[in-house]
């Protein structure tokens, strides 16, 4: 477990930091509910939106239910914290600024790209995302020089990667034992 | 291998409900093209309604209809009051070249940069972008193309601004292409540009079987993955940003289209901030469908 990218410091005001307590609590509820996930046969990526010791999104895939591919637990979260600004008429931007998610698979490209165009200051994960990972595995999204997306973030990573990473393939064996490694084209 | 003639009717009715929203770049972003036309001055103001009456019945100018006929000019000191396109002996002087806007402009900068040449009427809230850009959004518009019917899937322009800031150009063409197959996670009813349409009946839409990959997170149980975009194309303004590049990547787009290119491009424009990471995401980008790429001719 390691801090990875210092954000530009300059951008957040006071740099608030959660305590290693708060932030092993939060995880564990974040895994809790990749396991819940695994439990109903979904994917299992647990993600908590937490401002000021208040969950204000809990996501989970919905990418079946809407036909929609880019409606991964992060983006549902962050919808869901929305509403929430909307509802109680508050400044999404301000409410952002000082919200911390806590996930168990670092976001995808996507996600990170949504994470600092909303101004999330810090991101706390467990395992790598090898395969699409925009937080250090395929491309460094939080850190990079994007003057016109947002601003950068800080990360946490390595949180029980281990746990995290055997979630994933526990489920994709489950699913598909036979699923072929080969990447599969139909033209 | 559907018949050809089911195939031409399925264009030929996308034609007829789609033809109101053109958001291609060319269109949206381009300098007002000019064409050449002759004008007369009006001597007598008195004339006026009679001419331009006379000049509609005479010399239609079809195509043109953005155009309004006469022109003062009171600023110029000129010595008559009045300019008109096209020559009628009677009431008007020597015809002279002016130079008149080719197309109806689109957007507010295009409307003005026409209104300088000829007077030009504006209909704003009809055409994606523009309507977007009236609302204070953002002038970006996309437009989904199945280049195997030629059927427009999907159209949307920006609605970033207000309560869904995620909402760019291509996460709503996104979404649409969803809803026009039964899902969706967004309504843009307020947006009238904003539309999809349902694939037709005799097929089932593209839909490729899911990859064998640990992390992919759009894999699903079923085998009918949610992969609704694969074997489209995006045409959109303005080059997408990072989160719609891999959005496009995750819904598994054929081909992608760009007009001009953006600082925090995610397909080919940031190359200097770290050519290797570029490297990298044109590898994330390059499995499992054909890589994103923009035309030749950078339309
Ligand atoms: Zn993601
Ligand atoms: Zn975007």
């Amino acid at each position: 477990m390691g801090t990875k990218s210092e954000g530009n410091p300059a951008r957040h005001k006071d740099s608030f930091q959660p305590s290693s307590e708060e932030i092993e609590s939060w995880m564990q509820k974040a895994f809790d509910m990749a396991k819940e996930a695994l439990a109903n046969g979904e994917v299992p990526v647990g993600c908590l939106m937490v401002y000021n010791n208040e969950v204000l999104g809990r996501g989970r895939n919905e990418v079946n239910e809407t036909k929609n591919a880019t409606r991964h637990a992060e983006m549902v979260a962050l919808d869901q914290v929305l509403g929430w600004c909307c509802q109680e008429n508050r400044d999404p931007k301000e409410v952002f600024e000082r919200t911390v998610l806590y996930v168990t698979v670092e976001p995808c490209i996507m996600c990170a790209g949504a994470l600092r165009l909303l101004n999330i200051p810090l991101v706390v994960y467990g395992c790598r995302n090898e395969r699409f990972g925009g937080c250090g595995s395929v491309l460094n999204i939080s850190a990079d020089e994007l003057p016109h997306t947002g601003v950068p973030f800080k990360c946490i990573s390595g949180f029980r990667s281990e746990e995290a990473v055997e979630l994933l393939k526990s489920f994709y064996k489950q699913e598909n034992p036979n699923a072929p490694k080969p990447k599969v084209r139909k033209d | 291998m559907e018949p050809q003639c089911k195939r031409r009717k399925a264009s030929e009715s996308a034609t007829a409900s789609w033809e109101v929203c053109p958001v291609l770049s060319d269109e949206l972003s381009q300098d007002t093209a000019l064409l050449e036309a002759y004008a007369a001055p009006i001597v007598n103001k008195k004339e006026t309604s009679r001419l331009v009456k006379e000049l509609a019945s005479v010399y239609p100018l079809p195509g043109l209809r953005h155009l309004k006929r006469v022109r003062a000019c009171k600023a110029s000191g000129s010595a008559h009051p009045l300019e008109a396109i096209v020559v009628d002996s009677r009431g008007l002087g020597e015809p002279f070249l002016v130079r008149i806007p080719a197309c109806p402009p689109l957007t507010r900068p295009q409307f003005e940069q026409a209104s300088r040449h000829w007077p030009t009427t504006f209909h704003e809230d009809k055409q994606g972008s523009a309507a977007g850009r009236a609302r204070g959004l953002g002038a970006v518009g996309a437009v989904v193309v199945d280049p195997q019917s030629e059927r427009v899937v999907a159209t949307g322009h920006d609605c970033s601004r207000g309560d869904r800031p995620l909402c760019h150009a291509v996460m709503v063409c996104i979404d649409l292409v969803a809803r026009g197959q039964g899902g969706g996670a967004y309504e843009f009813d307020e947006y009238a540009a904003c539309q999809s349409s349902a694939p037709p009946p005799q097929s089932d839409g593209p839909i490729l079987p899911p990859s064998g990959d640990v992390l992919d997170s759009g894999r699903t149980q079923t085998s009918s993955a949610p992969y609704i975009c694969s074997g489209y194309d995006l045409y959109v303004t303005r080059e997408p940003c990072v989160m719609c590049a891999m959005a496009l990547v995750h819904s598994r787009i054929g081909r992608v289209f760009y007009g001009t290119g953006s600082v925090d491009g995610a397909l080919g424009t940031n190359e200097h901030s770290c050519p290797d990471e570029e490297r990298a995401l044109h590898r994330a980008l390059a499995p499992p469908g054909p890589p994103p790429r923009t035309p030749p001719s950078g339309a």
